[in-house]
This record gives structure tokens, C-alpha cells and sequence, in this order.
């Protein structure tokens, strides 16, 4: 893909997350230290583009997506969406944007009213939204259901009585029940079998065409990203150590950590001839990062030095539109 | 041929469903060997009975709801596991056959120490003393790559990350040194990179101490890259069953080409990795409820009249010994049929 073409639709600016370290001993202990969930990250999302936003556990991806829609309020930075300053809106303000900007959470079961009916479960954004009610209500819960892959009879299900894919397509027709432009879609298909997820993804690509969405697509699964994905943002320790159109970020990734967890993704391929780099030990705790570049320790490039353990690598250019947070991102591994 | 390690011959494990309403086939009639020192990938998704085999092999399955249909057989060594009195079965269960589940924080006991779990095989079966068991646990926790294990020995599963605790739970599979090692789904709940780490290790330890792995995976991924020969399951049954290269280069069952296709790939071409994936129609059938002749025929692609009526048998596909290679299809009697797919 090119680099983004036309007008961005979401622009994320110095976006901070903190959350406050719980006191340990009941309450009464000492609190402990801050975590820095998600700690300055920038990016744009060009209208009816996707971008993959891709990192390992608790490394803040999650709490990006949120914070973007104000489901937790982030601490500083600025949204925007089609220029409209998402974090300055009030109550009033922030329910008529949530008509703009959806998300689809992972985990479908979890996130559906087991008590409600798929035709509930539809109608009730239309209702709040004053979009429509009565048999208006019912047709475009019918045509959502088709517009999803889904039979209208299933309008009478609950959760239960559906699959996993088919609950995901359900949270999909929710969110898309308001006509929003943006979608942040978090893990969508990590919890579904390799044959339901194929799927769903093609789904999210002819909805995206369709309806000319713009989407953030959460996810740890490199492979997944690559099949959807124009621009990769890749996270680690609340902040971007790499964002690139996808095919520069594929063909030749900058920071030592996106090589990293591209050499560990397995192939479905027992003849390819590839170097697996094994990092060593875990992910450091948020709440304790470590000092100067975040990946420093565990990090496997030969020119590693003791710059940078001390000094934080800025997020720069290194090739025509690829930025890599890495003071020796120029150098091959 | 050698001898194999374990023989698993038309194993049926059916459960009783919630209600009574009717008997949940499971794992019904699945045959499979694992020869000594190799590692043999089970594949399959939600569903598919991969997890049921591998619990009734040590015979872990609740009853009820669930039992080992009379007629089945599971033979390690040359003796039956399902004939076995309890005692003889425990002298085999976590001594010569070990097993490691997907989540280690649920299969680790929260009130004691990893050492303390670790050497509690070793003084159960090897008649170790609590000191001798305490040596042997940090030895474990080293061969695993636990850093400072004199110190970790002394830790609770909950000051462990993820991927440590997914170490400890090798370890305590290892410490009597099993000649089969039956991995559960190890590395789907971890990160990419510590995953890379753990199977690495299990790599590493099975050339160390040449037991065979049993690989139960629905990752086609991790398969291909761990793998000597592959069983794919689908609905209760194996579908193809064949060494790893020519699985993966030349899958025959339209079920295995289906799930190889509907992977979305790291090493695909820019040009072809954008774009709809293939994906198989409809989804996997319930187990109370197989569909008649072959289970996957209201999915396949290449379906016909004798599908609906009739189930295959597992058919030599030829490229060795008979039975290197078997497929459940019928296409390998009409290969005519095998057309490409629009």
C-alpha cells in the first residue's frame, strides 16, 4: 500500500493513559507505582484505511482503542475525528459522536446481553440514538443480520444458542447498527477457529469497502494484520516503536523488536528457512519501565550500547514514510 | 519399523449430554500411533475431539458424564491403559507419560510452592526423599531456564509470569523423565515471543531426554515448525494422517486444504496477502449430531451424491509403507473429482 493517501479521519496525538498503582495491604500499604499504560502515542488513520495496531500482552493496545473512544478517559493528548476534537466533547456531545465511532470487542459472549435477543440487542442502539423503532426498527435489524452473513431468523436467538463466529457477527451488526465511519476493532477475531476467523475477516473487508470505513484493528496476531491492514503501528510498553505502511513494515521492518516478533510468528510452512529470534526473557511491567530506550533489555541488536539504556530513542523517520523508534534502526541486525 | 510407543486403535469416547438428551460422540473411533522419540502433532479446531483423545489416554475423563466405549484401545508399551487397576495406571500417569495443559495458572495449585509441586512426582514415584526432591526440583527449574532457581524453587505460581509458569509446568511434567510428553495446546495463551521461547524449549529438552511429544495444537503454524508426522481431526475422527512435509505441501483431505488455505500467512506475497481469504462455508456440525455419510460433506467443495450416503474409511494415499499417508475421503477413489475451486 502507499503511504496515506487523502485525508486522515482519526488523528491521535500524544495520547496518555496512566493508571494510578493500587495500595497494597488492603488499602493501607504504600501505593504502588504508577502504570504507564499507554505513554505518548501519535498516529492518523486515512478515511476507509485500516491501521494495525499490533503488540504483545499489556503492552497498551487495548487501552489506546478505549481512550481513543473515551470509554477511559485518557490523561493528555488530542483526538480528533473528521477534525472534531473528540476529547473536549461534553455528555451531550460524546453520545452523538459514539454514533460515529464503534467498537467490536474480542470476546463476543462477553460482551453481548445474555438476557437479550439478537433483535434486542440490535434495536435497542437505533432506540437510544432516535434512529428508528417499531417496523422501521425491524427491517434494518433484518438488514443488518443479511448485511452480516446472518439468516433475519436469528433475530430471535440468544448468545447462547449461537457460535462464536456467529456472536461476532452479531457484535459487528451492533456496532454498525448506527452507521458509524469508525471502527475500533479489538482482538475480532482472536478467540475463533482459523476456519470461523477467515470469515470474519473477509466480512470486515466487505463491509469495509461497502461502507467506506475507516478502521483501528487491535491485535496481536502479526499474520492476521498483514491480511488486513494498510498502515501497522507496533506497540511496547505503552509506547510505538514502529509505524509503517504494511508492505514497507513486512518487506523490511526497523526496530529490533518488530524483526523479533516477526522471526517468532510460525509458519504454516515446514520447509521455510527462517531465522527465528528468541527473545530473552518477559515483557518488563508497565509500571516499571525500564530506563532510556523500553526494549533495551531484552534487546538483540548487535550495536546495542549503553546509549540506550540512558537515552529514550525518538520515534523518527528512517525510510520514506517508516518511523522506528531505534537509535540504530539505519543498521542491519 | 519399530515397535510403537503408543498404539491408539478405534478409540470411541462418547459423553451424555446435560439434559439426557442424547450422546455427544466425541472422539469416535480414532486410531493413531506415536512412535518413540517422535513428535506427532494432533490438529484440529474447537470441537474436533483433540482434547478428548489425549485426556483418555490417561484416562482423565470424568464418567459420567463421559466414558471409553467398550472395544476401544489404548496400549502403551504393550499394555492396555484402559484394562489397568487405578494403582497400576498411577505408576504409569505423570511417571512415564506426562501431560502439560493450555493454562498454566489453572493447572498449578495456588497454595504451594513450584518446588514443592515439582517434587511431588519425583517422591511419589521415585521414591525420592523431600531433600533429594527439592535438589531434583531446582535442577528442573534450571534445565527449563528458570533463572536463580534456588531462589525460585521457594515461589508461588502467582509470582510468576505467564510464560514462567508455563516453564514450571514442563518441569513438573520432565522431573520423572516420561517417555511421552502429551502438550495440550502449550502455547496458546502466551505471546508470540515468549510461545517462541517455550517451544524452543521443549525442542531442545525432548532431543535431551528422547521422549516422544504428543502436539495438540489447532496452530497449523507451530505444527509445521515442531512436527515429524501430523494427525488432522475433524468432528470426532482423523481425516488425514500423514508425515509433516507432504501434509503441508500436498494436504488431500479438502478439510486440511480448506483450514491450510484459510490461514492468513506472515511469508504470503504483498500482492496476494491483501484480499479475501479462502474460508471454509458453515461451521463445524455438533457432536450429538454428526451429519450421515462423511461429516465434512455439507462443508466440501467438492461434494457428491455418494458423500451424503456413505462414510469413507481412512484410504492409503500411497508415498511410502502403506499407511504413511491416509486420507477419509473419497476423492482418492475418483481423483477425477478433485477440480479446482472456482
Amino acid at each position: 500500500m502507499t503511504p496515506p493517501a487523502g485525508p486522515a479521519l482519526v488523528e491521535v496525538q500524544g495520547l496518555v493513559k496512566h493508571f494510578p498503582g493500587e495500595r497494597g495491604w488492603f488499602g493501607l500499604g504504600r501505593p504502588r507505582a504508577v502504570v504507564r499504560a499507554v505513554d505518548g502515542v501519535s498516529f492518523a488513520i486515512t478515511r476507509g484505511q485500516t491501521l494495525g495496531l499490533v503488540g504483545e500482552s499489556g503492552c497498551g493496545k487495548s487501552t489506546t482503542g478505549r481512550a481513543i473512544l473515551r470509554l477511559i478517559e485518557p490523561d493528555a493528548g488530542r483526538v480528533t475525528i473528521d477534525g472534531e476534537d473528540v476529547l473536549a466533547l461534553g455528555a451531550r456531545g460524546l453520545r452523538t459522536l459514539r454514533r460515529r465511532m464503534q467498537i467490536v470487542f474480542q470476546d463476543p459472549y462477553g460482551s453481548l446481553n445474555p438476557r437479550m435477543t439478537v433483535r434486542q440487542t440490535l434495536a435497542e442502539p437505533l432506540a437510544i440514538h432516535r434512529i428508528a423503532n417499531g417496523s422501521d426498527a425491524e427491517r434494518r435489524v433484518a438488514a443488518l443480520l443479511e448485511e452480516v452473513g446472518l439468516d433475519p431468523g436469528f433475530g430471535r436467538s440468544y448468545p447462547h444458542e449461537l457460535s462464536g463466529g456467529q456472536r461476532q457477527r452479531v457484535g459487528i451488526a451492533r456496532a454498525l447498527s448506527v452507521e458509524p465511519q469508525f471502527l475500533v476493532l479489538d482482538e475480532p477475531v482472536s478467540a475463533l477457529d482459523v476456519s470461523v476467523q477467515a470469515q470474519v475477516l473477509n466480512l470486515l473487508a466487505d463491509l469495509q469497502q461497502r461502507r467506506r470505513l475507516t478502521y483501528l484493528f487491535i491485535a496481536h496476531d502479526l499474520a492476521v494484520v498483514k491480511h488486513i491492514a494498510d498502515q501497522v503501528a507496533v506497540m511496547y510498553l505503552g509506547r510505538l516503536v514502529e509505524r509503517a505502511p504494511a508492505s514497507a513494515l513486512y518487506a523490511a521492518p526497523r526496530h529490533p523488536y518488530t524483526i523479533s516478533l516477526l522471526s517468532a510468528v510460525p509458519v504454516p510452512d515446514p520447509t521455510a528457512q527462517r531465522q527465528r529470534i528468541v527473545l530473552a526473557g518477559d515483557v518488563p511491567s508497565p509500571a516499571h519501565p525500564p530506563p532510556g530506550c523500553p526494549f533495551h533489555p531484552r534487546c538483540p541488536h548487535p550495536k546495542k550500547n549503553a546509549r540506550c539504556s540512558t537515552e529514550p530513542p525518538a520515534l523518527r523517520e528512517v525510510a520514506p514514510g517508516q518511523l522506528a523508534a531505534c537509535h540504530f534502526a539505519e543498521e542491519p541486525m | 519399523m519399530t515397535e510403537p510407543l503408543l498404539r491408539v486403535r478405534d478409540l470411541q469416547t462418547y459423553f451424555v449430554t446435560e439434559h439426557g438428551s442424547g450422546t455427544a460422540r466425541a472422539v469416535d473411533g480414532v486410531s493413531f500411533e506415536v512412535q518413540p522419540g517422535e513428535t506427532l502433532g494432533i490438529v484440529g479446531e474447537s470441537g474436533c475431539g483433540k482434547t478428548v483423545t489425549s485426556l483418555s489416554i490417561l484416562r482423565l475423563i470424568p464418567e459420567p458424564p463421559g466414558h471409553i466405549r467398550p472395544g476401544s484401545f489404548i496400549e502403551f508399551e504393550g499394555r492396555n491403559l484402559l484394562t489397568l487397576e487405578p494403582r497400576e495406571l498411577r505408576a504409569i500417569r505423570g511417571n512415564q507419560i506426562a501431560m502439560i495443559f493450555q493454562e498454566p495458572m489453572t493447572s498449578l495449585n495456588p497454595v504451594f510452592t513450584v518446588g514443592d509441586q515439582i517434587a511431588e512426582a519425583a517422591i511419589v514415584h521415585q521414591h525420592l526423599s523431600r531433600r533429594a526432591a527439592r535438589t531434583r526440583a531446582i535442577e528442573m527449574l534450571q534445565l527449563v531456564g528458570i533463572p536463580d532457581p534456588e531462589e525460585r524453587v521457594d515461589h508461588y505460581p502467582h509470582q510468576m509470569s505467564g510464560g514462567m509458569r508455563q516453564r514450571v509446568m514442563i518441569a513438573m511434567a520432565l522431573v520423572c523423565h516420561p517417555k511421552l510428553l502429551i502438550a495440550d495446546e502449550p502455547t496458546t495463551a502466551l505471546d508470540v515471543t515468549i510461545q517462541a521461547q517455550i517451544l524452543e524449549l521443549l525442542d531442545r529438552l525432548q532431543a535431551e531426554l528422547g521422549m516422544a511429544v504428543m502436539l495438540i495444537t489447532h496452530d497449523l503454524g507451530v505444527v509445521a515448525g515442531t512436527a515429524d508426522r501430523v494427525v488432522v481431526m475433524y468432528a470426532g475422527q482423523v481425516v488425514e494422517q500423514a508425515p509433516t512435509a507432504p501434509l503441508f505441501a500436498r494436504p488431500l483431505h479438502p478439510y486440511t486444504e480448506g483450514l491450510l488455505a484459510s490461514v492468513p500467512r506472515l511469508d504470503a506475497a504483498p500482492a496476494s496477502a491483501r484480499g479475501r481469504l479462502h474460508s471454509i462455508p458453515g461451521q463445524v456440525p455438533a457432536a450429538t449430531a454428526w451429519p450421515d455419510g462423511c461429516r465434512f460433506h455439507p462443508r466440501c467443495p467438492y461434494v457428491w451424491d455418494r458423500c451424503r450416503r456413505e462414510e469413507p474409511p481412512l484410504l492409503d494415499a500411497g508415498g511410502g509403507e502403506p499407511g504413511t499417508h491416509t486420507v477419509r475421503c473419497w476423492l482418492l477413489t475418483e481423483p477425477g473429482r478433485r477440480t479446482p475451486r472456482p
